[in-house]
């Protein structure tokens, strides 16, 4: 009666002294791995400018339509470039495939996670919030 | 035919087809790059090599060469493959591949042929070149590094626009397109935007704004002048990206391809206005209508159903003109209405009715079944006749199989493009003979083998020194003619020498004309609107018509008379009835109305028997009737006036209620172009809160308890096609069906007035014409693109002439006529001869019309101010 008391006890006591494999989020957060997909953001070059030339490819292989409002306009010195551009995440399906078709790196899945929001207008992001602010992306050298 | 075999295929082809054209019709791709259909063959690129046998021991372009007897064509084999590939790979050579921001991705021919011929990558290479974009040019945009030396545009310039404003320098690897000095300096059609395969020139309108694939695509007719041109309207969103015309024929002029914005023109009206205490005042559609219906109601109860007068449009629609006349005739039961035609091409109508007769069709029954929508319900038998003036009329695709064509009195290209290419396409048959008679040169004086320049205003006194001289060459008519010894007796007293002398064209180039005419197989005619407005201009189209049964061959295909009708629907709106004297398909009616200057001088009088109301259809009476100070003290004696225009118009400023109306696409429609052709505008954008003519027209008319047939344009079509034998066979986008009617012509040869003397001792002639950017007012509203090659009116002017008065370029000049003054910037055109200069129509500001009188010709003097 007694013994398979022990046993579990024991058990118990074994694991407490043992390391946990499980993560203590959200004080700990996970370091995701090289190839996971996170959701769609617009890519800065190093002087801080949008990649994007507004050449829709994105738009266009998108299959769930996530993509939209890529309003093309012409610069100062005669480039191309979006005034606006959407990224609506509720509809995104993180399939990476405008990452793919992109033929400037001007669009890439980040290694961001936590998407979860009250306010379902927040998913959708316009081109500043559809903007990386800092290299969060997934090999931090491959810019 | 031709037998052949192609591919091992034994196949029967036409004769005189390109083994490409030959392929094409059978469905064997053969890659190309340089070849297209609008063009002659260029040879160029040699991607299009085939295999010929019997031949030389080489592979020949099948682009280039025809079609024969027995040939043995290989048009696939690994030897060709790795020719093409090598040459690919040459195009490909530091080519640009921006396809990202290029605007020509997704449609590009380059694209489409590197994936065709599947070139897997470029392992060559050569010095790389700057790019030498040009960003400076207007409307047209140049990417020399996206250029693929194809020569399309360089062709097209030359052969078909006739403009030859760009062409290559240097050679091989480095060959380059120049238009010899950046920017672009040339007609601005853009038709060597459309030709180029990859994305070298592009469209500046269209530029960053739309991806190929993202438009929706229609084809429509181009509403801006007579030439019944269609072309695809690209819309995204709503919104017009472009002008557009791939497909067989590539060209259009400027302003059909890049005038659209007037659509988008921030002075477009978007509400009707009525007139509150002196002010026009924005107001809702049941307002306006209401009131408008109850003015009219009151007005007929007063002063009976003719006080109201009715001026129909030449920019809107068959449908529309139609209601506008039914709604006179069956509503009001009066004919006071006419179209500003009357000012221009109904005076060539009449010219041309007064010597050919009146218009008379037989053999043509109703169709019992239902045609398709916008079709004639009366089809073409071999029974059908035709007789009378609307049977002389020529149709543009026709005219280059004429051999003589005499152009009178018009600077083609600017009164009716599709004629200048049209005569183009002629000039490449060595038979074809061109003679030119105008006041100053033109572009086409390039091109004349006879060019003849005479004194402005003398154009009818030329045309009777040639018909003299075919009278005493006795030549006979071709057509049955009457009258003819009354006529040879009008013209007894007159001289060569003398028309010589006050022509200022030497005798021996009138008889070498008359020569040309009299031996010609199939001459042609083409007058301009240039002509019919003189004073006199339906004296000019009679004179014509008279030289036209003399020589004419109306058998022959493409031997005909081509009055220019100026606006879209400048044709239409006389087909369909808006005349005092002749209901649809010139039916004459019982107690014909006031013609409209008729009106209009009335009004200006004040006479009890002028009308109480105008109801205007568009058209800018101030702006194109040519006494522009008359009209106005007319329009403001009518009490009542109301105006259907999109813009806030110098005659809508006098107007007691304004109506906005739908323009371009953003209305259903048809048009009868100047050759009498149908063209069909279908709705591809959103009215924004304005109506169609049509719709407006209804309304008011239901309000005042008239029946007229509604439900759409089709509906209106139908009912309008009904009463129309004349339109026999008109499908949208089919021949002209005229041409295909037995003609059963005879005339009667009718003298004409023989004074051609300019009123007034001024020592300039100002001459009021057309510019080539512009068409009618409708181009002057920002931002169309005409706007920007031609943003203002200036005096054109010869360089002697201005220095004699220390003028100039670009100084402003005061000129002064017996009717008014106005003040223009002038520029030095030497192809105006010494005492003429030129004002274009177009603009409200100066008004060229301030200064002329019944005509366009006016003596003027010229101060610096
Ligand atoms: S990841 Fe897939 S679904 Fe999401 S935006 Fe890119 S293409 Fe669209
Ligand atoms: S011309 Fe064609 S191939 Fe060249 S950059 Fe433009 S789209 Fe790409
Ligand atoms: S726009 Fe027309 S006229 Fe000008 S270069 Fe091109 S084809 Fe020639
Ligand atoms: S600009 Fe275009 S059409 Fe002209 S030669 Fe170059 S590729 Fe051909
Ligand atoms: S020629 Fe006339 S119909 Fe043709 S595109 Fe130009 S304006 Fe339009
Ligand atoms: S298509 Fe035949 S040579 Fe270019």
């Amino acid at each position: 009666m007694i013994m398979p008391f022990l046993k579990g006890l024991a058990t118990t006591l074994r694991m407490v002294f043992t390391k946990p494999i499980t993560q203590q989020y959200p004080e700990e957060r996970r370091e995701m791995y090289p190839r996971w997909r996170g959701h769609p953001e617009l890519t800065i070059d190093p002087d801080g400018r949008r990649r994007c030339v507004a050449c829709t490819l994105c738009l266009v292989v998108c299959p769930s339509n996530a993509i939209k409002g890529i309003v093309p306009a012409e610069g100062p010195e005669h480039e191309k470039y979006p005034a606006a551009f959407v990224i609506d995440l509720q509809r995104c399906i993180f399939c990476g495939l405008c990452q793919e078709a992109c033929p400037q790196a001007a669009i890439k899945l980040n290694n961001l996670y936590e998407l979860a929001q009250y306010d379902k207008s927040l998913l959708i992001l316009e081109i500043d919030r559809a903007t990386q602010k800092e290299s969060k992306l997934r090999t931090p050298d491959w810019l | 035919m031709v037998n052949l075999t192609i591919d091992g295929r034994a196949v029967q082809t036409k004769k005189g087809q390109t083994i490409l054209e030959a392929c094409d019709d059978l469905g064997i791709f053969v890659p190309r790059l340089c070849y297209h259909p609008a063009l002659k063959p260029i040879g160029a690129c040699r991607i299009c090599v085939v295999e010929v046998k019997p031949g030389p021991p080489r592979p020949l372009p099948a682009c280039a060469t025809y079609v024969a007897e027995g040939q043995e064509v290989v048009t696939a084999s690994p030897k060709l493959d790795v020719i093409r590939l090598e040459l690919m790979k040459l195009v490909l050579i530091n080519h640009a591949l921006e396809c990202p921001v290029c605007d020509k991705g997704g449609e590009c021919e380059l694209q489409d042929l590197t994936h065709a011929i599947g070139v897997p990558e470029v392992d060559l290479a050569a010095v790389k070149l700057p790019p030498n974009q040009d960003y400076e040019s207007q409307l047209v945009e140049r990417h020399p590094d996206r250029c693929v030396t194809c020569g399309r545009c360089i062709h097209i310039c030359r052969d078909r626009v006739g403009a030859m404003a760009i062409n290559f320098t240097l050679r091989g690897y480095f060959t380059e397109l120049t238009s010899g000095a950046v920017p672009l300096d040339c007609e601005f059609c853009g038709s060597c935007i459309d030709i180029c395969p990859v994305g070298a020139l592009i469209n500046k309108q269209f530029k960053y704004r739309s991806r190929a694939w993202e438009v929706t695509k229609t084809e429509m007719a181009c509403p801006f002048c007579g030439g019944g041109c269609t072309y695809e309207l690209h819309v995204k969103d709503g919104k017009v990206m472009r002008v557009f015309n791939g497909g067989d024929k590539v060209v259009l002029c400027g302003r059909g391809r890049f005038g659209w914005p007037v659509v988008e023109a921030p002075d477009r009206l978007k509400t009707p206005l009525i007139r509150q205490d002196g002010q026009l005042q924005e107001a809702t559609w049941d307002e306006a209508l209401d009131l408008v219906a109850a003015k009219f109601r009151q007005i007929t109860e007063a002063a009976g159903l003719g006080a109201i007068y009715g001026v129909g449009s030449p920019r809107a629609t068959n449908e529309a003109n139609y209601l506008f006349q039914k709604f006179f005739r069956q509503g009001l039961g009066t004919n006071n209405l006419d179209n500003p035609g009357r000012y221009t091409y109904i005076r060539a109508l009449q010219g041309l009715a007064a010597v050919f007769g009146p218009a008379q069709v037989s053999g043509v029954e109703l169709d019992p079944s239902r045609p398709p929508a916008f079709t004639s319900p009366y089809p073409v038998t071999d029974d059908a006749k035709g007789k009378g003036f609307p049977f002389v009329l020529g149709k543009i695709d026709d005219l280059p199989k004429a051999d003589v064509v005499l152009v009178v009195g018009a600077d083609v290209t600017p009164e009716l493009p599709p004629l200048g290419w049209a005569l183009l396409e002629a000039r490449e048959r060595d038979a074809f003979k061109l003679i030119v008679a105008n006041n100053r040169r033109t572009k086409f004086d390039r091109y004349a083998d006879l060019s003849m320049r005479c004194q402005p205003g003398t154009e009818r006194l030329l045309v009777a020194g040639i018909i003299k001289a075919l009278l005493a060459a006795e030549v006979t008519p071709a057509i049955r003619a009457s009258g003819v010894e009354e006529f040879k007796e009008s013209l007894k007293k007159l001289t060569l020498k003398d028309v010589a002398k006050k022509t200022g064209v030497e005798e021996a180039a009138i008889k070498a004309a008359a020569d040309l005419l009299a031996q010609a197989l199939a001459p042609a005619i083409i007058f301009g609107a240039e002509l019919l407005a003189q004073d006199k201009g339906q004296e000019n189209a009679l004179a014509l018509a008279d030289l036209f049964l003399l020589v004419g061959k109306p058998g022959a295909p493409g031997s005909a008379l081509y009055p220019v009708a100026e606006k879209n629907n400048t044709r239409g709106v006389c087909e369909v009835g808006v005349l005092p004297d002749f209901g649809p398909g010139f039916a004459p009616v019982d107690k014909p109305g006031a013609a409209l200057p008729e009106v209009l001088a009335l009004l200006e009088k004040g006479d009890a028997a002028a009308p109480q109301s105008l109801y205007l259809l568009g058209g800018d009476l101030l702006r194109f009737a040519p006494n522009h100070k008359q009209v106005e003290k007319a329009l403001k004696k009518v009490p009542f006036i109301v105006v259907q225009d999109a813009f806030l118009t110098e005659t809508a400023k006098l107007a007691h209620v304004v109506l906005p109306v739908a323009v371009h696409a953003e209305q259903e429609g048809t048009f009868i172009s100047s050759d009498g052709t149908l063209g069909y505008l279908p709705r591809a954008l959103s009215a924004n809160g304005v109506k169609p003519d049509c719709l407006i027209i209804h309304e008011i008319a239901s309000r005042m308890g008239y029946s007229i047939p509604t439900g759409g344009p089709a509906n209106i079509f139908k009912d309008l096609a009904k009463a129309m034998p004349l339109w026999a066979g008109l499908a949208p986008k089919g021949s002209e069906p005229r041409a295909d009617f037995g003609k059963d012509l005879s005339g009667q040869l009718v003298p004409f007035d023989l004074d051609v003397s300019l009123p007034g001792r001024r020592p300039l002639t100002l001459l009021v014409g057309k510019s080539l950017q512009h068409s009618g007012s409708f181009t002057t509203h920002h931002p169309c693109g005409a706007l920007t090659v031609t943003p203002r009116a200036e005096l054109g002017m010869n360089p002697d002439d201005a220095q004699g008065l220390g003028l100039t370029e670009g100084d402003a000049a005061k000129v002064t006529s017996s009717q008014g003054e106005i003040s223009v910037p002038i520029t030095l055109n030497p192809d105006l001869p010494p005492g003429l200069v030129f004002l274009p129509e177009h603009f409200a500001d100066p008004a060229a019309n301030a200064l002329t009188l019944n005509s366009n010709l006016v003596r003027v003097t010229i101060s610096k101010g």
